[in-house]
C-alpha cells in the first residue's frame, strides 16, 4: 500500500531521517518505536506527506506520489501528538468543521459526525466545549477528526500521551476494532512498548535518524534470542556497583533506574555468583535477582543504549 | 471574548477620551471666574473737558472730531470691553477710586488691579493729538494666587495698550483720523475655521481615532490565532484534507476584511447613537471602511505568513504590544499631533490607521468622496503590497511543518 525507500530529511546540517526504508501492507496495523528525537514525526511528517524528503521515494499502490499526493491524502486520517481542535467549540461543532474541510456536507456530514461520535464513544457529550473535556476525552476527539472521511489509513503519533489507562484503553480497542471491522490499515507510533506489542503485526525501531530493527513482534524478539535478562533491585544502588557492572566483561548491556538495574547476558552465563561478590564488595544488599526472556523493550535497550521513554 | 474585548475596549477609550479632553479638542476655553477692580485717579471725563478746553485754543484743532473722540477714550473703551457680553461671564468688575487701594490689594477675592495712572486719558490724547509725550501705561497688580486668571487679564490689557500705541501711530501719520475709534472687533477674538465645513468635536475625534487603533488589533488577533491553528496541528489537519494553503491565506485574508469592517461599524453604529457622531455621506463612509479594513488584512496576512516562517508568534506580540501604539501616536489616535509637526503629519499619513483618520475625518467635516481619494487609494495600496509580501514568505508546499 505504501512504501517508503531510502528516505532522508536533512534539517540544516542535521539528519533527522536518514535512508528509512519502510512499507505498510493495507489491513495491517504497523508501529514505530523510538526514543524521543529518534526522527519518528519527521518520518510521519514525509509518509502523510507534509514534509518532502531531502531524497527518496514515496510509493503509494506502486505510484511516485512525492510530486502528487492528493491520493494519498484523500485516504489518509491523521492523529498529531497535540490536540488538534478548536477547544472553544463543541464536539460536535469540531467535527463539522472538520468535516466541511474534507468536503463532508450535508446529511453525509451529519451521518458521518453521528458515526464518528459514537466510535470515540462521545456521543452523549456532544454538545460540550472541548476546553471542558478530560485528556483522554479530547484524544478521543482527536481521533476522530481523522476518522472523519472514512480513511483506509491512519497514522496516529502518540495518541495516548498523558491519559489516564481507562481511556488508553479505550483507544487501544478502538484502534483494533477499526483494524478488524474495517479493515483500516494504521500505523501506529508510541512511547508504551505494551501498546505496541498488544497492537502491532509489525515494529519498525527507529534510533537517532536511523532504522535500527524491523520486523514482526517475534523476528523483533528473536534479536536477543541467544541472550537473557537479568533484573537486580536494592535498597539503594552505588557508583562503585554500576561501575563494576558497566567493565564486567560478560555482560552486554546495563541500564540503571533508581533502584533497579537491569543487565542482558549470553543464555549461557551465569552471573548469580559474581552479582554477589560485587554486591558485597560494594557493601550493597540486594533484595531481588530476577532472570527472565528478553522482552520488546529489552530488545529496543539492547539497540539503542536506552529505554524507551529516556 | 477577545473579539468583544475589541469592540468594548475603543468604545470605553472614547467615552474616557471625549469627555475628557472635550475641552482641549472643541477649543472651549477653561472657565475662568475672575474679579477685578480698576482704580481711577482722576475721572476721565474730566480729563478729557479739560483737553478740549486746551484745545479750543489751538487753531487747528477740528471741533467736529469731539464727538468721535468723546466716543472712544480710552478707559471707558476698556470698561465696556470688560462688559461685553462673552467677558462679563468670566470677569466680575468694580469700579473703584484710589482710597480703597490697599484695601482691595487686601482682599484675595480680587484677581487683579487695574489702576490707571493720574491724567491718563488726558496724556493719550494729548500724545495722539499734538504728538508730545509718552503714551501712557496701565497698571496691572495680579493675585499670585490666582494665576491663570492674572494671565488672561495681563494679556487682555496688553492686548488694548497695543490698539492705543496702534492707534496713535495711524493718527500720528496721518492715516485716518477715525482710527481714532478703537474698533469692538479689535478686541473680540472671534475663532473662525479656515474652511467653512462642520468642526470636528472631540467625541468624532476619538470616536475615529480609536476605531481605526483597535482595528489594527484585528490583524494581531487574527495573527495570533493563526500561528495557534500552526502549533496546534489545525493548520496541517487543513493542508492534509487536501485544502490549497492560498485558501487557508485567502481564509485569514476575509475573516480579517470581515471582522475589521464588522468591529469599525459596531463601535461607529454604537458611537452614532451614543455620541452623536453622524455621517452624512454614508457611501463615503462605507468605502473607507472597507479600504481600512482591506490595509489591516494586509497586515494580519503578513504577520501570518512570518510567524508561519519565523515558528514564532514573537512578531505578532510585537506588533500589538509595541507597533499598535508607535502607529496609532504618530497616525494621530491619541492626540492630533499631526498638528505640531508637518513631518509627523506626513508621517501619520503613511500608517494605515493615519490615512483611514485623516479620511474619516474628512468626511465628519463634510467633505466628499472625491476629496479623499488620496488616502483611500493610499489604504488599498498599502493592503495589496502586504498581501503580496505576505504572500512571498508564506511558506512554500510542503516546508510547513
Amino acid at each position: 500500500m505504501l512504501e517508503l525507500v531510502n528516505i532522508s530529511k536533512k534539517f540544516k546540517q542535521n539528519y533527522a531521517v536518514r535512508n528509512l526504508n519502510m512499507f505498510i501492507e493495507r489491513g495491517e496495523i504497523v508501529g514505530l518505536l523510538g526514543p524521543n528525537g529518534a526522527g519518528k514525526s519527521t518520518a510521519i511528517s514525509i509518509m502523510s506527506s507534509l514534509v518532502e524528503p531531502t531524497q527518496g521515494d514515496i510509493y503509494f499502490n506502486n505510484h511516485r506520489i512525492l510530486k502528487k499526493p492528493k491520493p494519498l491524502r484523500k485516504i489518509t486520517g491523521i492523529v498529531p501528538q497535540e490536540i488538534a481542535l478548536y477547544i472553544d467549540l463543541t464536539a460536535e461543532e469540531n467535527l463539522q468543521f472538520f468535516g466541511r474541510i474534507y468536503q463532508l456536507k450535508g446529511a453525509k456530514l451529519k451521518e458521518r459526525v453521528n458515526d464518528v461520535l459514537q466510535i470515540i464513544g462521545l456521543t452523549d457529550r456532544r454538545k460540550e466545549v472541548v476546553k471542558k473535556f478530560s485528556g483522554g476525552m479530547k484524544r478521543r476527539l482527536n481521533i476522530g477528526v481523522a476518522l472523519l472521511h472514512e480513511p483506509e489509513l491512519i497514522i496516529m503519533d502518540e495518541p495516548t500521551v498523558g491519559i489516564d489507562a481507562q481511556s488508553r484503553n479505550y483507544i487501544l480497542e478502538t484502534v483494533k476494532r477499526l483494524n478488524k471491522e474495517k479493515n483500516v490499515t494504521v500505523l501506529y507510533t508510541s512511547h508504551y512498548m505494551e501498546e505496541v506489542e498488544y497492537l502491532c503485526d509489525r515494529i519498525y525501531i527507529m534510533d537517532k535518524g536511523n532504522l535500527i530493527a524491523s520486523g514482526t513482534k517475534e523476528e523483533i524478539r528473536r534479536i536477543l534470542s541467544g541472550e537473557k535478562t537479568i533484573v537486580i533491585k536494592a535498597n539503594r544502588l552505588t557508583e562503585l556497583f554500576i561501575n563494576e557492572l558497566k567493565t564486567h566483561p560478560l555482560i552486554n548491556s546495563i541500564n540503571v533506574e533508581e533502584k533497579q538495574i537491569t543487565i542482558m547476558v549470553a543464555k549461557e552465563v551465569n552471573m548469580f555468583a559474581d552479582l554477589i561478590k560485587l554486591a558485597e564488595k560494594a557493601s550493597l544488599e540486594l533484595s531481588s535477582v530476577n532472570i527472565k526472556t528478553p522482552t520488546l523493550e529489552d530488545v529496543f535497550l539492547h539497540l539503542t543504549g536506552r529505554a524507551l521513554r529516556d | 471574548m477577545q473579539l468583544l474585548l475589541l469592540i468594548g475596549l475603543p468604545i470605553i477609550l472614547i467615552l474616557i477620551l471625549g469627555f475628557a479632553l472635550s475641552n482641549f479638542m472643541d477649543g472651549e476655553s477653561p472657565e475662568i471666574q475672575a474679579k477685578i477692580a480698576i482704580i481711577e485717579h482722576n475721572s476721565e471725563m474730566e480729563q478729557f473737558d479739560q483737553f478740549i478746553h486746551e484745545m479750543n485754543k489751538e487753531t487747528g484743532f477740528n471741533k467736529r472730531n469731539i464727538a468721535s473722540m468723546e466716543k472712544s477714550l480710552p478707559i471707558q473703551t476698556l470698561k465696556s470691553l470688560f462688559h461685553s457680553k462673552k467677558l462679563a461671564k468670566m470677569i466680575e468688575v468694580k469700579e473703584t477710586s484710589v482710597s480703597k487701594k490697599d484695601e482691595i490689594l487686601n482682599d484675595n477675592t480680587y484677581t487683579a488691579v487695574i489702576e490707571v495712572p493720574e491724567d491718563f486719558t488726558y496724556k493719550y490724547l494729548f500724545h495722539i493729538m499734538l504728538n508730545d509725550g509718552e503714551i501712557p501705561q496701565l497698571r496691572v497688580i495680579g493675585n499670585e494666587q490666582q494665576q491663570i486668571g492674572v494671565d488672561v487679564i495681563q494679556s487682555i490689557i496688553e492686548n488694548f495698550q497695543q490698539q492705543l500705541t496702534l492707534g496713535a501711530f495711524i493718527k500720528k501719520n496721518g492715516i485716518n483720523e477715525q482710527a481714532l475709534v478703537i474698533p469692538d472687533s479689535l478686541f473680540t477674538n472671534t475663532r473662525t475655521t479656515i474652511d467653512q465645513n462642520k468642526a470636528v468635536t472631540s467625541k468624532d475625534y476619538y470616536t475615529v481615532g480609536m476605531a481605526v487603533m483597535n482595528a489594527l488589533f484585528i490583524a494581531s488577533t487574527i495573527g495570533t490565532i493563526a500561528f495557534k491553528e500552526k502549533q496546534t496541528f489545525v493548520f496541517n489537519r487543513i493542508i492534509l484534507a487536501n485544502m490549497s494553503r492560498w485558501i487557508y491565506f485567502s481564509g485569514v485574508l476575509f475573516s480579517t476584511v470581515i471582522f475589521a469592517s464588522i468591529q469599525l461599524l459596531v463601535i461607529y453604529g454604537f458611537a452614532w447613537f451614543v455620541f452623536d457622531v453622524t455621517w452624512s455621506n454614508l457611501f463615503a463612509f462605507f468605502i473607507i471602511t472597507v479600504s481600512l479594513s482591506i490595509a489591516i488584512s494586509g497586515i494580519a496576512v503578513l504577520l501570518t505568513a512570518i510567524s508561519y516562517q519565523i515558528r514564532s508568534e514573537t512578531i505578532t506580540n510585537f506588533f500589538s504590544s509595541a507597533i499598535v501604539s508607535i502607529m496609532a501616536l504618530i497616525g494621530g489616535s491619541f492626540f492630533p499631533i499631526g498638528d505640531s509637526s508637518e513631518f509627523v503629519r506626513v508621517i501619520g499619513n503613511f500608517t494605515p490607521n493615519g490615512a483611514g483618520m485623516s479620511a474619516y475625518l474628512s468626511i465628519l467635516r463634510g467633505n466628499a468622496l472625491t476629496d479623499v481619494i488620496t488616502p483611500i487609494l493610499y489604504l488599498c495600496f498599502f493592503g495589496v503590497t502586504m498581501i503580496i509580501i505576505a504572500a512571498l514568505t508564506f511558506p512554500k508546499r510542503r516546508e510547513m511543518v
